[in-house]
Parts: structure tokens; C-alpha cells; sequence
């Protein structure tokens, strides 16, 4: 048996056996878009390169057989390159939306299409786990938010958008009023405590999660209550403050301490912040550069420079969020900025290495073309959009089930939704975030090599879906010429099956003859389906949890 | 499903007539292998490829639909709409291409009226098509229409061209004159005859040497003199053709440069006397067959003569040394006799006899023989390989592939020493082991394929193929396949797999063809050139050899030597030759007084040298230590109004456009590169382009499975490596050389007299028209087409930088 050496290790591997095979059995994952274990390499998409024997030439490791003494460099920086460039020249070419238009919109980045679908379905509770994974504030949001996401919304291209912020609100205020709002777990207490500093929207929502996490948090507000602009700022017409109150207390319950009327600069320097606690997040709104100096930090151009990511400042474990980096009068961005901070402040914490970017990965198709538009359309309800009136009020509230109950909102009800129209509204979201995004290798293999989506992007394909095979949907803009189907389907025998057409740029997968996918794909549609390294060929009944399963004009006729 | 637009509008003729198709199968075969020869019988009937057609084939056929299909949409031979009844191809050969290819593609659109997108007329008169190279590099720029080639062309010029080819067919010219191979008529004249010698080498044929030869055959017969019309392969001399050449025994050879049809009268009285003195003799007038010429607004073609003593033609020949081109100029090249007359198949006659396979292969091998494709792998090293690789069935392979653009060197070894080629495959045939083998030929050369077909059959009939060949126990079969158009079937394992009749994707390798090749067994695939140099090597010794050359570049090298040199042709020079002395010696430095800027060497996998490094020897090492390779043999000069971003730009669009699309990094990388030198030509560029260009650049040449995708890069990292401050300019809006469009305006200066031909022949209406006052060119309206420039009797128009 061939012994060899994939980055220093020695492995033993029968002969025969391709390096990609061997660095398996070394614990080494290489990745590959275009490989079934077992079957003829295909060597197409090249994001298994290895060096081998400090060659120059970079080789596909599913097709190269093992050697004697054989000398493989897999996970070195330059192989790392090479295999994010693959990943980003096809990422270039890729015609989708991992995520949807409104999610990658929201500042936020809430996962709208997931929570529409579990509205739809009922699943109220689970919509509101959605709404809070990212947004803390909910209700609060529902009422005073720009509305960024309705803007993206790919519905308003044809009549109006989803109505997805009163969508959101109708969740948090039927949680609100359900007498047992959802409590987050907390991971057990860490032992490390974290001061913030302001309790507008960046703060509550940095306590919130880091709670969350198990970290002892205390928030400061010069002011005597809780909640800075939203509290202080936003018209008590515009935002009931008994709602506030409620929604605010929903994160101090976790634990989390609140202490007025402290400034900082003034009654509390950071020096002591710092000395005392494990790490500082200041959310204190707009910051002039001389008091950011007076802070000892670096002004930015608006207000405290931070990391575009990690929102670190540059005093090592003090973080900066909202309004005191930049200013905003969206709430929403500061509860965004809010959680990621505290991702961040919890990596530092506990010592891990940087958090990957709370920005969720995707590949963005932008505008479409009326004709493209279509069969989005076909598969939504075509009501219009419906608008809140007053007797749709939600359910009156009720005693919460707490030890400290604070008085549920009594007029927080207006305007919203009624759960009726709200699973109305949800069917006429076009569902344009992808259905296998969470399955799909190519957007996996691309998180992990870091590939950034526009690196290489080329000019844009037509937008083209072929929905008329009984099991499978086939967008061809989203295929990588991989030839994992031509390959299932010939081995199949599959009568007209699957071929590649044209050349180089141009090479596309298609039925021969301009036949339809249901004639080339008789028996081995859903192994093709499965086996698609990408969402160019599914399931009819792939997609995110839920699927859009009550959703019946989604069903293909 | 995917509705390519290539394949709308296909297939709804009822016309198709299925038995024709049954018949042909029949004829062909029925095994997957056929498919690409079956799709070519199909194309010549419809002149594209109906649906019901294929369809049938499906049917009655072992060809699965899926091959078959994948294989009509690879190679762009093939077409699934219907075409225009005359085809014009416009020849984007590099040569062509510095030489303005690109504005006379556009004035045939103007001029045919072309919607956007569309590549045929609205009256399905002329289909227009790009093509890669037509291999008539010294005529540059050339188009063909239905086979008849119009060389020399300007913008202006366009509608003349196609006026001219409808009087030709209004005339009842249908198409292009049979390339059968024609010869002499009868072996049995005396070879002491004086004989005249014209060209038909395809250059000399595009530039007119059918009708000279014609010309000068009935000038014969009706001086009935005693003598022989001769035709013969390339000279080389392709800036002058027709080439004609008078040769008597005992007299100075007389060489006459670019004779037209009505010079050949003059020519054949000026040298012999009628066989009978009372013969009168009558004036030849000679009809309209001048259709070859060059339009009629270029400068007529004149007839001189020129001796061979003349300094310049005997710079261009005497620093050549003929090996693959022995006997250059005087073969007729399907006449085997002459052939044996002169040494042919005496090196196989000798290893037959002499030398076991193992001698022979140790013979090449001392003779450091590389291969002339472009890697330079050394042959006997492949040759013993397959000699030594287990498996009852080998093949010899010919890769008759070339495809680069500017370069014709096998198309005129194939057309003008078939025998030679085919002496060197059998030589190969028996060092190897192989019984059987394919000359796969790029279905551009017509005239090629026909000769090699021709040569096979004589060499049948005469023992020189076929089965106990010569009296031994050595038997060898030898087919000619037509490619169907795909630069990257010229990679070895493509062309197996289009050998194999399926799309040209490149396989892995290892294992080489030389182990596990066609059909899974040990191939020997050589190219044409380093299979035209064995002959000589064997009746010669692997010593003489070896004395040619450097240490480690053994014996000669043939270049199609274009671009914007004086004399351009197709040479054969000693390795270890420099880059200069080509140039400057035999090319006879840069036309029209400009300055020697670069020479692009090895093609589209090449690279380009600036004049400071002329001095690099021809020697595979040397050039590959300057980034360059030595390639197949392009050798096209630029001066200094060439672009060299725009160089590499037209040079990567082609490799791109012919990467077969499997691998990410060919099929995305270079066209992700293509657009940042588009970006870069256009004045367009961004902070940070050449370093995004360079670092893609070198992981397309790390991750590319084959050779296309690895040397991809070549032309732009040899640009960039010698002429950066070429791309900076560009990234601050100047093209130095005053090329790029986007970059450039054209100005009239003070010379101007005020005719208004400039006002008259600009297709856009940018210059009004204002008699006696100096003219004004609308920059917004401007397309650049040139038309003005090469109009004007003052030249008061100019190209200026923005």
C-alpha cells in the first residue's frame, strides 16, 4: 500500500485511492463540488486542488491516484486561495438569492421568508423564536420601523410589497399578549461580566443576547429609565410606552441589571468600567470626536472607529454599537449592531476566534425583469395586500404568568393584523430565498473559505425556471456545469437524459433535442435533484423549514 | 429546457429529407464514433443542422442523444439555425487582426445591415461568421465568401467586395473552383522538360494561382512549347504571391512575384519558343478571372519579376535550412513519383530493412528531436513509451489540429508534402508498434484534407501503406478525420475524445495517450511538423541532426512569420536562430518604416517579447525563461502602433471563447480577466485591475486541467511583465499606441483641402459636409471605422489620444 503525506501526515492508503480519498482517512476534509465518492472523477469545478509535490500546476485531488512518497499540500494559505477563487469565480456566476431580497436588506438580516413561511403554517410561537434570533424588540420595532425590507420586496415590483413589518409586529404582539411570552434559554452564568453603556435599542439588544449567552450584564443610561430615544426620543403616539416597558422588561428578566442615571465621561469613567467588568460596549447615541477622545478612543469619521465587523474598538475589550458609531435614526440598525456586538464581545470572551460576519452569506440576483418576475407570481396568492384596520386589534392581553408581571400593553393593539389576515398576507410572499440554502455545497463550501459573492461577478444571466417536471424544479442560472446529472443520468440510461450544450462561458445542462426536463429525466429526476451540488435542480419539495407547506398554490398542477 | 439562442428557430423545416439521412448513416456507420462525421455529411446538405435530422440519427443509429447533441453544440463547425444562402468569413487571425479584422467585420455589418445579435442578412442572403484563422496570413485582412478570397481589405472596400461577388454570381460563378489536386498531366514527361512552377500552396491559391496556372497552361498549349506547367507547394514566399517560377536546365531560374492571370502569356513567351515556327501565335485574351484580386480601391496587383539573386530574396530564403520543408518550391505535392525521385520513402525503405523499432526509436532520440506542437516533449522519450506500453492495438495519431490564429505552418506542410508526413507517421507506425492510424486535420483546411486523402490512396496502391508494406511484415492503415472546428481539440486528449465523436473536453492526464490513448490503448500523437522531420533524420543520422540548433533545441523550427514585417511568409530556420535575425534578415524589418515594438511567439499559449529582447535565441528553454513558448510557430510582429494591452486582450478573447467550458478556472477566470482588459481597452479600468488581473492570471494557469486553461494567462503576463506602463496608461484613460477606440479621436488637421470624400464616405454621417473648408469630425457620432483616414488624397486625418 502506498504510503504518503498529506499536509506532514503520514497515511497509508490502498493503491488505487485518490488523494482526496486519502486526505479523508487523514481527518482532512478536502471540498468538492463535483465528486460522488465511488464514481469516475469528473474534475470540473476545481475546488479540491492540492499541491502536490510542490508542483506548480494545482490538481484536482478527486482524479489524482495516490503515489508512493507522494507529497500533498492541502490546507496550506495558497491552496486555501486557490480553492476560495474557484469558489468566488462560481459564486460570480451563480443567478440566485441565498437568502431573500427583504432579509438581506433588513440591517437586522431577520429571516423574514423563514418567519412568513411559519406564520403561514401557523406557527406563531415559532415565527416570534425567528423575529427574536435577531430582532429583541420586536413589537417595539413593528411600530417605528423605515420599513427597509418592504422596500426590497420583490411582491412591490408587481403590486405591493409584503406587508412584512406589520407581519412582525403581529407576532410579537400576540406573544405579548399571550400570558407566557417566549424566554429565551440562557446558557448557564459564564463568570464574565459585561458593562453597557446606554439602554437605547444597540444596548438592550447587546444585553439580550449576551444574557443569552451567560454573561452578567449591567446596562447604564444617564437617564432613569430604560429604552434612551425609544424611551426619550419616538412620540408616545407613534409608541405606546407601557408596550415599551413590556418588551424591555422581557430582556431585564434574563437577568440583566439596570442602573440610571450614571453618565459616562462624567459620573463613571470608562478606566473603572474596564477595570471592573470583562468587557464595555458603549451604545451612548451620537459621540463628538472630542468626547471620544476624552474616552481614550480613536474617533471614526462619524463617531467611535471600530472594526467594520466585530464593532471592537481600539481599546482592547471595549466594543462600540448604534448611534455612537454611526449615526442612524433606525432603530433597527442599532438592535442589529446590538447583536452583533454582543457576538462579538462574546467570542472575545470566551476566546474563540473571531466570529464569522452576522451578515448571513448570499448570492444577490437584484432587480428582475417582468418576465423573470413571473413565476415568482405563479406561485403566490395574487390577493392585495391587506391593510390593518382597527377592529383588527389582537386578543386582549393577559396575566402573565410571571413572579414581577409588568402591566401587559393596553394600547399597543391598533393597527395591526388579525390572525386571519396576517396568514393572508404571509401567502403572498414569493418565497425568493433559496430553497436549499441550507443544504446547498456550494454556499456551505463558501462560508468556509470565506469567498466573498461579488469578487468575480459577471454580467448577469436571464432569470429562468423550469417548473414543468412532476418532482424537480430546474433553474438553470443557478447550475455550475458541475456534470453531476449528466453523469446520474447517463449512468441510468436514461432515454434522452441530461447534456452539456454549447462551450466554454456558454456551457449549459439541458435535455438534447430542446426537449423538457420531464422527457430527459424519466426515473432518476429526484437522484439528480439530490446529488446537485446547488439549488439548480430540487425537489419540487425541497426548501427551508417549513416548507411552504400549507401554502397550496405552490403545488404544482 | 435551456433554450440556447443558437438553438431557436431550428428544425421546423419539413423539407428534411430522412432517407438521405438513413443513407448516410449507412454509409458512415452507426457507432458513437461517427457522430462527428455524420453532423459534417448533414451540415454540407442543409448547410446546417435540422432537428428531425438529428433526431433520425438518434434512431437509427448507436449515437445516443445526448452525445449527439452535446457534440453539435461543442464544435462551431456546426450551426442549428438555418444559414444565408453565401457564407463570408472574416478571418480574426492575429494577422488580420493587427491588420483591422475588426473594422471590416464591423463595415460588413453596416453594410449588410445586420440587426444586432444576428449573424445572417434579413433576406437570408449572407450569413457573416467570425473565424478564427483562414491561414491566408500574408493577404491580411481577408475575408472568403463561398470560398472565393478577397485579401487586402479596407473598410471602404466592403461594398465593392460584395457588389463584386453578386457580379460573379450573376455571371453563373457558383462556387469556389474544386481544390481536387490536380496534376501535371501524366508522369511520363521527362523530368529534364523545363518546367514552370506556380504556387498552390493556400496562399498562393487565395492569391490567385489557380487562374495563373490556368493562364499559363493555355499560354502553353497554344505556343505548344515544350514545356511542363508545374504545380508546387509553398515556397514560403506568401508576401508574394502567386509565385511563379521558370526553370530550365542550364539556364538561370527565373522567379516571378505576383503574377496575375494576364501576365502568364508574356512569362511563357519570354522563356520558350514554340515547338513548330510556323505556328502562329495568337494573343491571349483572358476573361474575368480576376476574382481573387483585392478590391479594386486597393493597389492593383502588379507583376514583377525578381531574381534570386536579389538581396532581399535571398535574405529571405538563404537563411533557411528545409527539413520538414526539403525541396520546398519544386514538389508537386500529390505526385508520388516525384516524391521518390526525390529521397521519398527511402528512410522508410531503410528502417525496414536496417533498423529494428528499438534502433529507430534510438535514433530519434539521439537525434534530440522535440516535439514541434509547442510543449517539446522529446519524441523518441514518447516513442518508446508507447513502444514499451502493454496493449496488442496502438495508434499512431497525426494532430493536424492547428489552430492557432496567424499560424498555417502544418496547413502548408500537409498541403505541400502529404508523402513526407505520411513516410514520417509510418516510421513512427513501426517504432511504436501501431498498425493503424488517424490524421485528425482542422476542417479549415479543405485543401489539406484532400491532398492527405489523395496521398493515402496512391500510397496504398503503391505498397507504401497498406498491408506488408515494402516486402516486410509491417502493416500500417492510415484515415484522415476532419475536425469540426475547436481550437482545443489540438490538446491531445481533447482530440482523442473528438476522435472518439464526443465533445473535445480534455482528459486528465496522467495517464498519457502515450499509455492509455484512443479507444484506452498506447497512442503515439505527434504534430505534423515533427512528423515531416523524421524522414530526413532517418536517411541523414541522428548526428546531422543533432549539429542543427542549440544544446538542448535540436535541428529546425518552421514559423508562419506575419504581422507587420516586409516579408512575411513561411520559413524554416536552424533552433538558435534569434528573434532578430528572423525579423530583421529574413522578414526584412518592419513595413512601412516603423518601429519593431514586440513579437508575439507561440500564439494564444505564448507570449509577447519586446524588441529588447530580440536577441533571445529560438530554443524551447530560452523562450520559456522569457515567458514566452516556443509554441507551434506563430510568429507575429508588432510595431509600434500596436496595442499591446489590446494584443493581450484579442488574444484571451480567443481562449476563451474556445475554452471547452469544463473546468472553473478556464471557463470563468479568463472571462472574468477578459472583462477587466475590456474595461482596461474601453478606458474604463479600476484601481486595483492589473493586480486582479495579474493574481486571477496565475491561478487560472495553477488550476487549469489542460494546457489551454494552463498557458491561458501567457500572452497577459508577458504583457504585463514587459510593458506595464502600456497598462497603466490605459488605466488613466491613454492608449500610447493611438489604438483602443474608446481611447482614441480622429482629428483633421490643416492639410485638409476640403474635398468632402471624407464627408461622403463616412457611414455615420460625423463629418458634414462642407466644401473648400476644412472638415469637422463629430467625436460622439465617430465610430472610429478608419474609412475617413484611408480616404483621404491629403492625408490630413489623424489619430489622436483622448
Amino acid at each position: 500500500m502506498p504510503q504518503l503525506t498529506i499536509d506532514g501526515q503520514l497515511v497509508e492508503v490502498p493503491e488505487g485511492t485518490s488523494v482526496l480519498e486519502a486526505a479523508r482517512h487523514a481527518g482532512i476534509t478536502i471540498p468538492t463540488l463535483c465528486h460522488r465518492p465511488g464514481k469516475p472523477p469528473l474534475t470540473s469545478c476545481f475546488v479540491c486542488v492540492v499541491r502536490v509535490n510542490g508542483g506548480a500546476r494545482l490538481l484536482p485531488s478527486c482524479a489524482t491516484p495516490v503515489a508512493e512518497g507522494m507529497v500533498v499540500e492541502s490546507e496550506t494559505p495558497e491552496v486555501h486561495a486557490a480553492r476560495r477563487t474557484a469558489l468566488e469565480l462560481l459564486l460570480g456566476d451563480h443567478l440566485g438569492d441565498c437568502v431573500g431580497p427583504c432579509q438581506s436588506t433588513c440591517p437586522a438580516h431577520m429571516d423574514i421568508p423563514r418567519m412568513i413561511r411559519q406564520i403561514a403554517a401557523g406557527q406563531v410561537r415559532e415565527a416570534l423564536i425567528t423575529v427574536k434570533e435577531r430582532i429583541a424588540l420586536p413589537a417595539v420595532l413593528g411600530r417605528i420601523c423605515p420599513e427597509l425590507c418592504e422596500k426590497a420586496c420583490r411582491r412591490g415590483q408587481a403590486d405591493a410589497p409584503v406587508s412584512i413589518c406589520l407581519l412582525k409586529r403581529h407576532v410579537a404582539d400576540l406573544d405579548l399578549a399571550s400570558g407566557d411570552p417566549y424566554r429565551p434559554e440562557c446558557a448557564p452564568p459564564s463568570g464574565k461580566r459585561v458593562a453597557i453603556v446606554g439602554a437605547g435599542p444597540a444596548g438592550l439588544a447587546a444585553a439580550y443576547y449576551l444574557a443569552q449567552a451567560g454573561h452578567a450584564c449591567t446596562l447604564f443610561d444617564e437617564h432613569p429609565l430604560p429604552g434612551g430615544m425609544l424611551q426619550y426620543g419616538v412620540p408616545e403616539a407613534l409608541l405606546p410606552r407601557d408596550l415599551l416597558q413590556a418588551e424591555i422588561h422581557l430582556i431585564l428578566r434574563l437577568g440583566v441589571e439596570f442602573q440610571g442615571g450614571v453618565r459616562l465621561g462624567e459620573s463613571l469613567s470608562l478606566e473603572e468600567l474596564r477595570a471592573r467588568h470583562d468587557a464595555v460596549l458603549i451604545a451612548t447615541g451620537p459621540t463628538a470626536p472630542e468626547a471620544v477622545r476624552a474616552l481614550g478612543l480613536e474617533p471614526g469619521r462619524q463617531g467611535i472607529q471600530v472594526d467594520r465587523h466585530t464593532l471592537a474598538t481600539t481599546l482592547p475589550g471595549v466594543y462600540a454599537a448604534g448611534a455612537a458609531v454611526l449615526p442612524s435614526r433606525h432603530a433597527v440598525r442599532a438592535v442589529g449592531d446590538g447583536r452583533t456586538a454582543a457576538r462579538a464581545i462574546h467570542h472575545y470572551l470566551s476566546g474563540s476566534p473571531e466570529p464569522a460576519r452576522d451578515r448571513p452569506f448570499t448570492v444577490q440576483m437584484g432587480r428582475l425583469q417582468a418576465d423573470e418576475l413571473a413565476p415568482f407570481l405563479a406561485n403566490a396568492s395574487p390577493e392585495p395586500r391587506v391593510s390593518p384596520t382597527a377592529e383588527a386589534a389582537p386578543p386582549a392581553p393577559q396575566e402573565w404568568g410571571e413572579p414581577d408581571p409588568v402591566a401587559p400593553p393596553a394600547s399597543g393593539g391598533l393597527g395591526g393584523l388579525s390572525p386571519d389576515q396576517a396568514v393572508r398576507e404571509s401567502r403572498r410572499c414569493l418565497h425568493c430565498d433559496c430553497h436549499k440554502q441550507e443544504t446547498c455545497a456550494l454556499r456551505l463550501h463558501a462560508i468556509a473559505y470565506g469567498a466573498r459573492p461579488n469578487e468575480y461577478r459577471g454580467e448577469r444571466r436571464d432569470y429562468r425556471v423550469e417548473q414543468t417536471h412532476p418532482e424537480t424544479v430546474y433553474e438553470p442560472g443557478k447550475c455550475i456545469a458541475c456534470g453531476v446529472c449528466v453523469q446520474i443520468a447517463t449512468e441510468a440510461r436514461e432515454e434522452l437524459g441530461l447534456t452539456f450544450i454549447g462551450r466554454g462561458l456558454n456551457v449549459r445542462v439541458a435535455v438534447p433535442l430542446n426537449e423538457a426536463l420531464r422527457q430527459g429525466l424519466r426515473r432518476v429526476a429526484l437522484a439528480c435533484a439530490d446529488a446537485c451540488p446547488t439549488a439548480a435542480l430540487r425537489r419540487k419539495d425541497d426548501g427551508p423549514t417549513p416548507a411552504p407547506g400549507e401554502d397550496t398554490s405552490r403545488r404544482e398542477g | 429546457m435551456a433554450q440556447g439562442s443558437e438553438t431557436g428557430g431550428a428544425g421546423t423545416s419539413a423539407r428534411v429529407d430522412l432517407t438521405f439521412v438513413d443513407r448516410l448513416v449507412a454509409e458512415l456507420g452507426r457507432t458513437p464514433d461517427q457522430a462527428i462525421p455524420i453532423l459534417q455529411a448533414i451540415q454540407r446538405e442543409y448547410r446546417y443542422l435540422p432537428e428531425e435530422a438529428l433526431a433520425h440519427v438518434c434512431r437509427i443509429s448507436a449515437i445516443t442523444p445526448a452525445d449527439l447533441y452535446g457534440v453539435a453544440t461543442f464544435y462551431s463547425q456546426f450551426r442549428l439555425r438555418p444559414a444565408g444562402r453565401h457564407t463570408i468569413c472574416v478571418c480574426h487571425g492575429t494577422a488580420c487582426h493587427v491588420k483591422g479584422a475588426g473594422l471590416i467585420q464591423e463595415a460588413l455589418e453596416r453594410h449588410l445591415g445586420l440587426p444586432p445579435g444576428e449573424d445572417t442578412d434579413a433576406d437570408g442572403r449572407f450569413t457573416v461568421q467570425k473565424v478564427a484563422c483562414l491561414g491566408c496570413c500574408t493577404l491580411a485582412p481577408v475575408v472568403q465568401i463561398d470560398g472565393i478570397t478577397y485579401g487586402h481589405l479596407a473598410p471602404d472596400g466592403v461594398p465593392k467586395v460584395i457588389d463584386d461577388f453578386l457580379r460573379l454570381e450573376r455571371q453563373g460563378y457558383a462556387s469556389p473552383p474544386s481544390h481536387s489536386p490536380q496534376t501535371r498531366g501524366g508522369l511520363t514527361e521527362p523530368a529534364v522538360l523545363p518546367e514552370v512552377r506556380v504556387g498552390v500552396g493556400s496562399c498562393c491559391i487565395a492569391g490567385g494561382s489557380q487562374e495563373v496556372r490556368r493562364s499559363l497552361e493555355q499560354a502553353v498549349r497554344e505556343l505548344d512549347a515544350p514545356v511542363v506547367v508545374k504545380p508546387v507547394g509553398c515556397v514560403g514566399m506568401c508576401h508574394q504571391t502567386p509565385l511563379v517560377e521558370v526553370v530550365q536546365g542550364g539556364k538561370q531560374t527565373a522567379l516571378y512575384a505576383r503574377v496575375a492571370p494576364h501576365d502568364a502569356d508574356a512569362i511563357v513567351r519570354r522563356h520558350f519558343r514554340p515547338r513548330g515556327l510556323l505556328r502562329t501565335a495568337r494573343s491571349a485574351i483572358l476573361g474575368a478571372l480576376d476574382r481573387l484580386l483585392t478590391d479594386e480601391a486597393s493597389t492593383p496587383v502588379t507583376r514583377y519579376a525578381i531574381d534570386v539573386r536579389d538581396a532581399p530574396v535571398c535574405a529571405f530564403l538563404g537563411r533557411q535550412t528545409r527539413i520538414a520543408t526539403e525541396y520546398c518550391g519544386s514538389l508537386s505535392p500529390v505526385d508520388l513519383e516525384e516524391y521518390l525521385a526525390h529521397q521519398g520513402f527511402v528512410a522508410l525503405r531503410q528502417a525496414l530493412r536496417q533498423a529494428s523499432p528499438e534502433e529507430l526509436i534510438a535514433t530519434v532520440t539521439r537525434a534530440g528531436l522535440r516535439g514541434r506542437g509547442g510543449a517539446g516533449f522529446p519524441t523518441g522519450k514518447k516513442w518508446a513509451v508507447v513502444r514499451a506500453a502493454a496493449g496488442e492495438t496502438k495508434y499512431v495519431v497525426l494532430n493536424g489540429d492547428e489552430g492557432d490564429p496567424g499560424a498555417f505552418m502544418d496547413r502548408m506542410i500537409l498541403e505541400s508534402y502529404p508523402y513526407r508526413v505520411l513516410e514520417g507517421m509510418a516510421l513512427a507506425a513501426y517504432a511504436v508498434g501501431a498498425r493503424e492510424g488517424i490524421l485528425y486535420i482542422r476542417a479549415e483546411y479543405p485543401l489539406a484534407v484532400e491532398r492527405m486523402r489523395e496521398a493515402i490512396r496512391r500510397c496504398e496502391e503503391a505498397g507504401f501503406l497498406g498491408d506488408q508494406i515494402l516486402g516486410s511484415d509491417f502493416s500500417l492503415r492510415l484515415r484522415v478525420m476532419e475536425g469540426a472546428g475547436a481550437f482545443v481539440c489540438g490538446e491531445e486528449t481533447a482530440l482523442l475524445e473528438s476522435i472518439e465523436g464526443r465533445r473535445g473536453s480534455p482528459r486528465l492526464r496522467p495517464p498519457y495517450p502515450a499509455e492509455k490513448g484512443l479507444w484506452g490503448q498506447p497512442t503515439c500523437i505527434n504534430n505534423v511538423e515533427t512528423y515531416a522531420m523524421v524522414p530526413w533524420l532517418v536517411r541523414h543520422g541522428a548526428e546531422q541532426f543533432a549539429r542543427l540548433g542549440t544544446a538542448t533545441s535540436k535541428g529546425t523550427k518552421v514559423f508562419a512569420l506575419t504581422g507587420k514585417v516586409a516579408r512575411g511568409g513561411l520559413i524554416e530556420v536552424p533552433m538558435g536562430i534569434t528573434i532578430r535575425e528572423i525579423v530583421e534578415e529574413i522578414g526584412g524589418g518592419i513595413a512601412g518604416g516603423r518601429t519593431f515594438k514586440a513579437v508575439q511567439i507561440g500564439g494564444p499559449a505564448g507570449g509577447c517579447l519586446p524588441a529588447a529582447l530580440a536577441d533571445t535565441p529560438v530554443d524551447y528553454e530560452a523562450l520559456a525563461s522569457a515567458g514566452a513558448i516556443m509554441g507551434s510557430g506563430g510568429l507575429v510582429v508588432m510595431d509600434d502602433r500596436d496595442c499591446m494591452v489590446e494584443i493581450a486582450r484579442y488574444f484571451l478573447e480567443f481562449t476563451q471563447g474556445q475554452s471547452c467550458g469544463k473546468c472553473t478556472f478556464c471557463r470563468l477566470g479568463t472571462r472574468r480577466m477578459l472583462e477587466i482588459l475590456e474595461r482596461l481597452c474601453a478606458g474604463q479600468g479600476k484601481p486595483g485591475d492589473l493586480e486582479k488581473l495579474e493574481q486571477l492570471a496565475g491561478q487560472v494557469k495553477q488550476g487549469s486541467l489542460c494546457g489551454l486553461g494552463h498557458t491561458a494567462p501567457n500572452p497577459v503576463l508577458t504583457t504585463l511583465r514587459y510593458f506595464r506602463a502600456e497598462y497603466e496608461a490605459h488605466l488613466e484613460g491613454h492608449c500610447p499606441a493611438g489604438r483602443c477606440k474608446a481611447l482614441i479621436r480622429y482629428h483633421v488637421d490643416e492639410q485638409c483641402t476640403g474635398c468632402t470624400k471624407c464627408a461622403q464616405a463616412c457611414p455615420v454621417d460625423a463629418i458634414p459636409l462642407t466644401p473648400y473648408q476644412r472638415h469637422v469630425i463629430d467625436a460622439e457620432k465617430c465610430t472610429r471605422c478608419d474609412v475617413c483616414r484611408g480616404i483621404c488624397p491629403a492625408e490630413a486625418i489623424s489619430v489622436i489620444s483622448k
